[in-house]
C-alpha cells in the first residue's frame, strides 16, 4: 500500500497518577491514505483524543507517557523519535489540527492577523511580509470569510463560533499540510453552521488532497465526511472497516448497540430507543479480557481470558471479538 | 377526550437592557424572547428546537419563573402566575419542575444524593425522616440507581447517572410540568438514549407534561408530540411532529431539517447548505428576522412582519412566513419515511 500517509502502530499510551500508571490506550493500530478521510469514533474516555495528540506529540507532560507503537508519517519518518527542530518540520507544517473548541484554541489577547501571520513567521519563512499578509487573505477568503481586510485586526472574541471555527481550519491549512487531524471540530457548533464547516471540510479536502483524521462521538457527522472508520471502546481499537460496513453490517456487539440506540429521523415515534446497559468501566478497574464484557449481551466466561486482538473478518474487515462469528450465527 | 391545557403562555416577552454604546446612544435592548405564545396538555411532549442563542432555555426559565418576565402572561391550571410572589409562588413551584443541561454544574458538589433528593421534602412537605428517607429510595428506584448511592457526592458519578439524580430531583414532588432545557446534548450517545428511554417512561407513569428544549431534531422529533421551531425569539413554525416533519412550511426549519446528517452513508447530502448565520438578537432587522438567510426574501420581507398563522389548510399547523406557498411548493425531504 504505497499511499498511506500516515499510519499508527501497536500505540500504548499510559499516564501516570498518584497511585499507578492509567493504561489509556492499549495497542491503537491504523492506517490514514492519501485524499481519504479516517473516522475514529468512541464516548467520551476511549481514547480518541489521546491518540490524536500523540500523533501531534503533544501529550501533556511528564504525567503522559507513550509506552510502545510507532506511528510513521509518509512511510518513513518515525514521528516519536523526532525531537527539536525536525519535529516542528512536521508538526504543525505537514500534519495540522483542528481542535474542538475554537475560542480555547485562538489567543484572546492577540488579533486574528497575528496569530495567522506567525504561521507563515515560522514555516515559511522565505516570505516577504506583505507576501504572507497575501497569503492570508487568500486562505480567509477561501475559508468562506467575507471580509478578510477587516478580519485581520479583530479578536477572537468579536467574532461568532463558527466563524472562529473558521479561522482555526485556515490557520491548519496554512502550509498545505498531508494531514489534518480534526478533534470534533464541530461539537461546539450548532447543526447549520456545523452543516457549513463539514462541507467546506469537504471542498479543501478535493482541492489539497489531505488525509483527514476525524475525530468525533456523532455517527451522523462520521457517515457524512469519512470514507473508513476505527471503533474505539475503552482506549482499544475494536472495529476497523469502511463506512459501508459499518453501518450496514456492524460486527462488533459495541459497534451494535451504538448504531442501534441513536434516534434518527426514521425511527418511530416514542419507541422504546435500545440502550447499551451499564457503562464504561474506569480505566483503573479495567476487567481482564475482553473490555467491553461487563455491558455485552453476548458475554461467556471465555471473554475474561481472551488476550487483545483483531479478528480478519476481511481484508478491509477487521473486530476485536473472539465470537463474532458465533454471534452472526445466532 | 380532550386533555386539559395545564399550562398556557400568551404573548411572553423577555427583553434584557443591553449597555450602551455611547453616554448619547439610545437605550438598547437584547430581544431574548419575543411575543411567544404556547400551550402544553397534560401528559403530552412539546419540544421546542432552535440554534444557540434563540431564546429556547431563557424561555424554558421564565416560563419556570426563574426570571421574570417584561410581558406576557403565564397561566398554570389557569392561574395568572406571571407576576405571583414568592409566597404565593411557594404551593404551585412543585408542580413545574425544571431538569438542567448540564449534570455536573445543577447538583451541589458538597451535598450527598440523599440530601439533594431529601431536599424538595424538606421545603414543601412535613414527612418524617423515616417517610422521607423511603420516599428518596423510591425516587432512586424510579430513576434506575441503586439505593447504596445514597451517602454518595455528585463527583462519584457519571454524568448519565448525575443526569438521573437531576430527573430524579424533578420528579420527586410529583409535577404536572417538567421543563427539561438540552437534557442529553452533554451526554454520550449510549447513554442519551438511556435517559430519553427514562424520561419517555416516567411520562407514561405519571402524567407529565414535558416541555422538552433541544438542538437535535432527531432526538425531538422521537420524543414529542408537537413541536415548535425557534428562531431570533420568535417561535417561526408550529405543528404536531408528523406534520412538521412532513411538510415544513418556514425557510428556517427546511434549512434546518436539510443540515442534519444523516447516518447512512449511502444518502450523503448532495443540497447545498444556505450561507450566514444568526444576525445579533440586540438590533434584529426590520420585518422578517429571517430575511438575511433565506433564498425566498422579497421587498415584502424586509418591510412587514409575518405573525405566526394557519398559511395552509391544517389547522395544528402554523408558520411565520410571507411565502409559505413558495417554501412548500420547493421542499424535497432529505429522508425517505
Amino acid at each position: 500500500m504505497t499511499d498511506t500517509i500516515l499510519s499508527v502502530n501497536d500505540l500504548c499510551v499510559s499516564f501516570d497518577t498518584e497511585s499507578t500508571a492509567l493504561n489509556v490506550l492499549d495497542h491503537g493500530s491504523f492506517d490514514l491514505m492519501k485524499g481519504k478521510t479516517l473516522g475514529l469514533v468512541g464516548e467520551s474516555g476511549c481514547g480518541k483524543s489521546v491518540t490524536s495528540m500523540s500523533i501531534m506529540r503533544l501529550l501533556p507532560q511528564p504525567a503522559g507517557k507513550i509506552t510502545g507503537g510507532v506511528i510513521t508519517y509518509d512511510n518513513k519518518v518515525d514521528i516519536l523519535k523526532l525531537e527539536g527542530s525536525l519535529l516542528r518540520n512536521i508538526r504543525g507544517n505537514r500534519i495540522a489540527m483542528i481542535f474542538q473548541e475554537p475560542m480555547t484554541a485562538l489567543n484572546p489577547v492577540q488579533t486574528i492577523g497575528k496569530q495567522l501571520l506567525e504561521i507563515y513567521k515560522l514555516h515559511q519563512q522565505e516570505l516577504s511580509k506583505q507576501q504572507s499578509i497575501n497569503a492570508c487573505l487568500e486562505l480567509l477568503k477561501r475559508v468562506g470569510i467575507p471580509d478578510p481586510l477587516v478580519l485581520l485586526n479583530e479578536y477572537p472574541h468579536q467574532l461568532s463560533g463558527g466563524m472562529r471555527q473558521r479561522i482555526v481550519i485556515a490557520m491548519a491549512l496554512a502550509c498545505k499540510p498531508d494531514i489534518l487531524i480534526a478533534d470534533e471540530p464541530t461539537t461546539a457548533l450548532d447543526v447549520t453552521i456545523q452543516a457549513q464547516i463539514l462541507e467546506l471540510m469537504k471542498s479543501l479536502q478535493d482541492e489539497m488532497g489531505m488525509g483527514i483524521l476525524f475525530i468525533t462521538h456523532d455517527l451522523g457527522v462520521i457517515a457524512e465526511m469519512c470514507d473508513d472508520i476505527v471503533v474505539m471502546y475503552a482506549g482499544r481499537v475494536v472495529e476497523k472497516t469502511s463506512v459501508i460496513n459499518l453501518f450496514n453490517n456492524p460486527k462488533h456487539p459495541y459497534s451494535k448497540g451504538l448504531l442501534n440506540s441513536i434516534p434518527t429521523i426514521n425511527t418511530v415515534k416514542r419507541e422504546r430507543l435500545q440502550t447499551i446497559a451499564g457503562q464504561v468501566p474506569s480505566l483503573a478497574e479495567m476487567p481482564n479480557g475482553c473490555r467491553f464484557q461487563n455491558r455485552c449481551p453476548h458475554v461467556e466466561a471465555s471473554c475474561a481470558k481472551q488476550t487483545y486482538q483483531l479478528s480478519k473478518i476481511s481484508e478491509q474487515h477487521l473486530v476485536n471479538c473472539h465470537k463474532w462469528e458465533l454471534i452472526e450465527h445466532a | 377526550m380532550p386533555r386539559e391545557d395545564i399550562l398556557r403562555v400568551v404573548g411572553l416577552t423577555k427583553y434584557f437592557p443591553v449597555k450602551k454604546q455611547s453616554f448619547f446612544g439610545g437605550k438598547l435592548t437584547l430581544k431574548a424572547v419575543d411575543n411567544v405564545s404556547i400551550t402544553l396538555k397534560q401528559g403530552e411532549t412539546l419540544g421546542i428546537v432552535g440554534e444557540s442563542g434563540c431564546g429556547k432555555s431563557t424561555l424554558a426559565k421564565t416560563i419556570a419563573r426563574l426570571i421574570t418576565t417584561t410581558n406576557g402572561k403565564i397561566y398554570y391550571k389557569n392561574n395568572d402566575i406571571t407576576h405571583a410572589s414568592f409566597k404565593q409562588l411557594q404551593p404551585i413551584r412543585p408542580s413545574i419542575q425544571y431538569v438542567f443541561q448540564d449534570p455536573y454544574e445543577s447538583l451541589n458538589p458538597r451535598h450527598t444524593i440523599q440530601n439533594i433528593l431529601e431536599e424538595p421534602f424538606l421545603i414543601h412537605t412535613k414527612l418524617k425522616f423515616i417517610e422521607r428517607k423511603e420516599k428518596v429510595e423510591d425516587l432512586l428506584h424510579k430513576v434506575g440507581l441503586p439505593t447504596d448511592c445514597l451517602s454518595k457526592y455528585p463527583h462519584e458519578f457519571s454524568g448519565g447517572q448525575r443526569q438521573r439524580i437531576g430527573i430524579a430531583r424533578a420528579i420527586a414532588l410529583e409535577p404536572d410540568v417538567l421543563i427539561c432545557d438540552e437534557p442529553v446534548s452533554a451526554l454520550d450517545v449510549s447513554v442519551q438514549s438511556q435517559i430519553i428511554n427514562l424520561l419517555m417512561d416516567l411520562q407514561d407513569e405519571l402524567g407529565l407534561g414535558i416541555i422538552f428544549i433541544a438542538h437535535d431534531l432527531a432526538v425531538v422529533k422521537h420524543i414529542s408530540d408537537r413541536i415548535a421551531v425557534m428562531y431570533l425569539g420568535r417561535i417561526v413554525e408550529t405543528s404536531t411532529t408528523e406534520e412538521l416533519f412532513k411538510q415544513p412550511q418556514h425557510p428556517y426549519t427546511q434549512l434546518l431539517m436539510n443540515a442534519i446528517p444523516n447516518p447512512d452513508p449511502t444518502k450523503r447530502r448532495t443540497k447545498k447548505t444556505i450561507k450566514g448565520e444568526l444576525p445579533s438578537p440586540i438590533n434584529p432587522p426590520l420585518g422578517c428576522n429571517f430575511q438575511s438567510r433565506c433564498k425566498f426574501e422579497t421587498k415584502q420581507c424586509e418591510t412587514s412582519d409575518p405573525n405566526l398563522s394557519n398559511r395552509m389548510s391544517t389547522s395544528t399547523h402554523q408558520s411565520a412566513c410571507h411565502h409559505t406557498d413558495l417554501s412548500t411548493k420547493e421542499w424535497e425531504s432529505p429522508w425517505e419515511f
